[in-house]
């Protein structure tokens, strides 16, 4: 196990300096360039830009120079924030996507499973057609449209939750939103998934086994079906967790989150290099570490795996 | 227990409405608080709250008001001008500022070592100060200079009677150089700022907000009412108008294009001409649009009404001239909605109804409300001329860079807004070789025309002005004019005082101030 | 054998609704089991010998079965009748049984240990570590080696035989009265089949415990089973003690189940025998003896209305008009 996990964790190095290496030169490929203004930069103004920026070597050595800090996790100045290095500004955002990440993850985890769980458990009944109504609405409907609708009924009409911004403005209850929009499809596709794989191994030959052997149908569901049932929820986490991440993008701007999304998106449209390339490495940790979590988690659920 | 809640929501409320802390969707996340290194308008507006130049705007006019120079005077010719600072100003902490922080300031914006943007504005006015910016002079060269401890002095390129009004702006803004040379770049963090302004920082949470509180060192501190202002970072104006609509908000400015008809209806939308143009860019180089009576024909047959009633309905003004009409200065006639008259010219240039004319492209960044304007104006092109367009959109760094460098396009979509109250700010962008100059247009009487203008002044330079634009719209057509920019606030004046529509839609915090 | 009954299954009816209709699973079925008898229940598939079972300690899952009528008296109580939490303290510790595939009979994601010591802690009032020294006796006895070793691991780490030994100790493990095992040994290698079969028998003669067996095969009553009952669409159309059935199979289908049974004591020169045409589809079956379409022996009757029983000597009977002769001319 800590053999595997060793290993696993030393495959991330060339995963990672595959991407940094494809980003570096990716992104310079694409049109335009970060001191590109409507109203042109003076060539002289461009020229002692692009010698601060250390843009006027040739690409190579920028890569090289670049690979070298990267080393001392140096992300360099961003071209765009130019009070704040790149560090400044993950060290910023990181925390905050993180935490709407995981709490979101909980909640689409946890809600998911419970209502997977209420409604294989009351099929075709009131509470299993209400559940699977929800689940389509979610996995259907986007987050830029659930989000906008939310801080709608609950911002504008109700007004018991804020718009918009974070835990600064409006303490803890400024999650809620955010975090309930981000999790709503995964919600969704959760509980769906939970109550399929529930229902499959309630019809299951062992399920049979458990009651025959007497126990109660509340020990049967704790104890038998959950923990195979729940096996394709776990893989599902790697995806769930990456779309989370990825849907935070939205999320991050439709409710003012200050999270390393927004940075993220400005970025890209300001071919922000440092600032792309340190979104870049930042989102490729988090996915790939998410990613060996859940085979780890996977591993310890599933006997039938062992690591070797 | 249900008591005390209740007290504390009522605390929350009063707290919520004390009239003397104001909060404002600010746009998108500020790239610097350094007054040099900014550019762009929510950046400004911070700026205002933290720093005063030599002058500040007008809240009504936009004209030059004393700020930390008292008075100014120019020589007859208007190439010196002299300004007289107030005595005793200072730094929030205190440390006085003088005629020679005025010129440190200055020259450290002009530094080609700085790389500051926007530094080619104040070097474009300042005799010898392009040498410098060019890093062909030493400091030396520019001819700013501290006459005693009370009177800086500066010498320009040629007579610039708005050079007061101008000062106003970001690129002649005054730092503290000594808090600068102690802490480097980090000099603009919360604990260690210090400011001029009417405010200074309290809190900075990056793409949250950022907190200024009043500053009690200011020198007309007595005079400033709010005691906090909040500014949030947001890139969704969706957010900002709930924002505001909610109560969470006293100020925003931006409106979603399908709430536009919702927002017209209210009370406190204030929509006012702004000195800014949205307009076309001709390829001049490219066939055959380097035939003025195609680019003719092609303007004549756009319904500019049209376009800014039926797709922009934000209260536009439909453009034939380019310059935004202000004082002493009259925009170019150009031509109105004439698809008769549009048929002809490009019959004349070879394609009667259309025929045989190319399929050119539209250019345009990606935006829904870039996108309806170029799809209304393919149609009309085609129902006038009998022509076809492509629209060809592009993400903003793409288009920037097919724009300005590559100059790969046929017809370009682009926008203006005046940095200062001068035609000239419109002007200077078509010289041959201009930077702004992407439909690579050149004229010579243009260009003389130009030039001239900068030797002259008053009512004879705006003529040579007129002149100038008369050449660029009415004879060769050389960019598509559409519209007049309006500003668009929401803000409630019946419940703020000293917020005033106006043409630079800058709002000087000094003046914000509850109605009684 | 004792001739004390312990379960009296009386006109059992289970019937599951389906979209094409209603499926009469189980339609009448009723026998009684004796202390310590063995008794086999033989039939095609989707004959109703398993719905049967589970009808007994009332497992039918509703939706879409239903047990519909009948009585399973368990000393004299019904088990039908009887609360959730009343029949649960009868599943796996007074009747418990074992099922058709090892290998997905025990939960793969729980050790061995787990699931037996939670079935043993559930009906004896005994600690965890008691209850774990009588599953490691139970899987000795079961002829698991190393049983101290093997408790802690999981079901993937037994072979299919093995499996099926875990599953007996632990169906035992509670000194149950009646074992149902059904079909407990066709899922494994025919190797194997004889192992376990005879480790069935050892233990429940040792134990005392009393036996449904549910299988398709004739050979595997012939050794195990005290009376057999032969189960054709829903019913029981012959039944009698095993001896009996195999000297004078009554009828037809139970003879044509003999008669396709491979003997070793003759030699074969022919193709071994096979009943001809399929199952009946139990849907809507109309009021008809539903082997007819199959049987060699039918006549008009047949089509028409359900024999009655016949009772012949040695307490063997059989559903068949051919031994109806009275009612027949009615």
């Amino acid at each position: 196990m800590a053999r595997y996990f060793i290993r696993r964790a030393l495959s991330v190095i060339p995963t990672l300096f595959i991407v940094i290496t494809l980003s570096f030169f990716l992104i310079r490929l694409a049109p335009g360039g970060p001191f590109a203004r409507e109203r042109d930069v003076p060539e002289a103004i461009l020229q002692n830009l692009l010698k601060r920026y250390h843009m006027d070597e040739p690409l190579f050595k920028q890569y090289l120079r670049y690979m070298g800090d990267i080393l001392r996790w140096d992300f360099g100045p961003s071209y765009r924030y130019r009070d704040l290095t790149v560090n400044e500004i993950i060290d910023h955002g990181l925390p905050v996507s993180m935490s709407l990440g995981v709490i979101s993850l909980a909640l689409a985890v946890v809600g998911g499973i419970a209502v997977g769980i209420i409604s294989a458990l009351n099929q075709n009944k009131w509470q299993d057609y209400v559940a699977v109504s929800v689940a389509v609405i979610g996995i259907s409907v986007p987050l830029f449209v659930m989000g906008p609708v939310l801080q709608l009924v609950f911002g504008m009409r109700l007004k018991i939750l804020p718009i918009g911004q974070w835990v600064s403005t409006h303490g803890l209850k400024a999650i809620i939103l955010p975090a309930v929009t981000l999790a709503f499809p995964y919600f969704a596709y959760i509980a769906r998934l939970s109550r399929a794989s529930i229902l499959e191994v309630l019809r299951s030959d062992y399920i049979r086994t458990a009651r025959a052997k007497g126990l109660k149908e509340s020990a049967v569901v704790w104890k038998h079906v959950l923990k195979g049932a729940l096996l394709p929820v776990v893989t599902y986490l790697g995806p769930a967790f990456s779309g989370i991440v990825v849907g935070s993008i939205v999320i991050e701007s439709v409710f003012l989150v200050p999270g390393i999304g927004r940075p993220f998106v400005q970025s890209a449209l300001n071919r922000d290099y440092t600032l792309i390339m340190a979104e870049v490495v930042v989102y490729s940790l988090i996915l790939i570490i998410a990613n060996l979590v859940v085979d780890i988690i996977y591993g310890l659920l599933d006997p039938r795996i062992s690591y070797k | 227990m249900r008591k005390i809640l209740f007290a504390l929501f009522a605390l929350l409320a009063v707290a919520g409405l004390s009239a003397q802390e104001f909060t404002m969707v600010n746009g998108a996340e500020p790239t610097s608080l350094d007054p040099h290194a900014v550019e762009g308008v929510p950046e400004h507006r911070i700026y205002t709250a933290l720093f005063e130049g030599l002058t500040i705007n007008d809240p009504r006019t936009n004209r030059a008001l004393p700020a930390v120079a008292e008075s100014w005077s120019f020589s007859k010719d208007y190439k010196t001008c002299t300004f007289k600072l107030r005595r005793g100003t200072t730094w929030s902490d205190g440390v006085e500022i003088t005629a020679d922080t005025v010129v440190q300031s200055w020259l450290r914006k002009m530094d080609p070592k700085n790389a500051f943007q926007y530094a080619d504005l104040p070097a474009m006015y300042i005799a010898g100060a392009q040498e410098y910016l060019d890093g062909k002079a030493g400091p030396e060269s520019v001819k700013i200079r501290a006459v005693d401890k009370y009177t800086f002095e500066v010498q320009l390129v040629g007579p610039i009677p708005f050079f007061a009004d101008m000062v106003s702006h970001y690129a002649f803004a005054i730092v503290p150089l000594h808090a600068i040379e102690k802490y480097g770049t980090d000099w603009v963090k919360p604990d260690k700022m210090v400011s001029n302004g009417p405010f200074v920082l309290s809190e900075w949470k990056p793409q949250e907000k950022i907190v200024v509180v009043k500053n009690n060192k200011y020198w007309d501190a007595k005079n400033v009412v709010l005691k906090k202002i909040t500014f949030i970072a947001n890139d969704d104006i969706n957010v900002g108008y709930n924002l505001y609509k909610s109560g969470a908000a006293d100020w925003t400015e931006a409106v979603p294009l399908e709430l536009m008809d919702e927002a017209k209806l209210r009370k406190d939308f204030h929509v006012a001409p702004q000195y800014g143009t949205y307009y076309y860019i001709f390829n001049v180089t490219r066939k055959p649009l380097d035939d003025a009576r195609v680019r003719k024909a092609l303007a004549m047959s756009i319904n500019k009404n049209d376009i800014v009633n039926k797709v922009t309905r934000g209260g536009q003004i439909a453009a034939n001239g380019f310059v935004p009409p202000s004082t002493g200065y009259t925009p170019a006639k150009g031509y109105g909605y004439d698809p008769a008259t549009a048929r002809k010219l490009l019959a004349e240039a070879g394609y009667p109804d259309g025929k045989g004319f190319p399929t050119l492209s539209i250019l345009y960044n990606t935006s829904s409300s870039h996108k309806s304007i170029a799809e209304f104006i393919q149609a009309q092109w085609k129902e006038n001329l009998g022509i076809s367009v492509n629209l060809l959109n592009q993400e903003w760094g793409t288009y920037l860079d097919t724009r300005s460098q590559s100059h790969n396009f046929d017809i370009a979509r682009a926008g203006w807004i005046g940095d200062y109250l001068d035609p000239s700010t419109f002007l200077d962008m078509f010289v041959t070789g201009g930077t702004q100059n992407d439909g690579l247009y050149s004229n010579k009487t243009y260009d003389e025309l130009l030039q001239k203008s900068r030797e002259t002044s008053g009512n004879e330079r705006y003529q040579l002005l007129m002149e100038a634009e008369k050449v660029l719209i009415d004879q060769d057509m050389a960019i598509l004019p559409l519209y007049y920019y309006v500003t668009q606030n929401l803000i409630d004046t019946d419940k703020w005082d000293g917020w005033y529509p106006n043409p630079l839609n800058v709002h000087p915090w000094k003046f914000i101030r509850p109605k009684k | 054998m004792s001739d004390e009954v312990i379960l009296q299954v009386k006109d059992l009816k289970t019937y599951f609704t389906v979209d094409e209709g209603i499926v009469k699973a189980v339609d009448g079925v009723s026998f009684d089991l004796h202390r310590g008898e063995t008794l086999g229940i033989v039939g095609e598939s989707g004959s109703g010998k398993s719905v049967t079972n589970l009808s007994i300690i009332n497992l039918i899952s509703t939706p879409p079965g239903k047990i519909v009528g009948g009585e399973v008296l368990f000393h004299g109580k019904d088990l039908l009748k009887m609360s959730q939490n009343e029949i649960r303290e009868i599943r796996g510790n007074k009747i418990s049984m074992i099922f058709q595939d090892p290998m997905t009979s025990l939960n793969p994601f729980l050790r061995i240990s787990t699931q037996m010591i939670e079935t043993i802690m559930l009906h004896q009032k005994i600690d965890k570590k008691a209850a774990k020294e009588k599953a490691i006796e139970m899987l000795k006895l079961a002829g698991i080696p190393a049983p101290e070793k093997r408790i802690d691991q999981y079901p993937h780490q037994f072979s299919g035989g093995m499996r099926q030994r875990v599953m007996i100790a632990m169906a035992l493990s509670c000194n149950p009265e009646i074992l149902i095992a059904d079909e407990p040994t066709s899922a494994l290698d025919v190797t194997i089949q004889a192992q376990i079969l005879e480790l069935m028998r050892e233990l429940t003669r040792k134990l005392g415990t009393a036996v449904i067996l549910i299988t398709h095969s004739l050979g595997v009553v012939a050794g195990m089973c005290d009376t057999i009952c032969v189960m054709y669409a829903g019913r029981i159309v012959e039944r009698g003690r095993t001896e009996q059935i195999f000297e004078s199979p009554r009828h037809p289908y139970t003879q044509g189940l003999i008669h396709s049974v491979p003997r070793l004591d003759q030699e074969t020169k022919d193709r071994l025998y096979s009943i001809p045409g399929q199952p009946p589809n139990v849907i809507d079956l109309p009021d008809c003896c539903p082997f007819y379409p199959r049987c060699e022996k039918a006549m008009d009757i047949c089509r028409k209305k359900y024999p009655p029983v016949t009772s012949f000597e040695h307490n063997q009977s059989a559903s068949c008009w051919l031994y109806a002769k009275e009612t027949q001319n009615v």
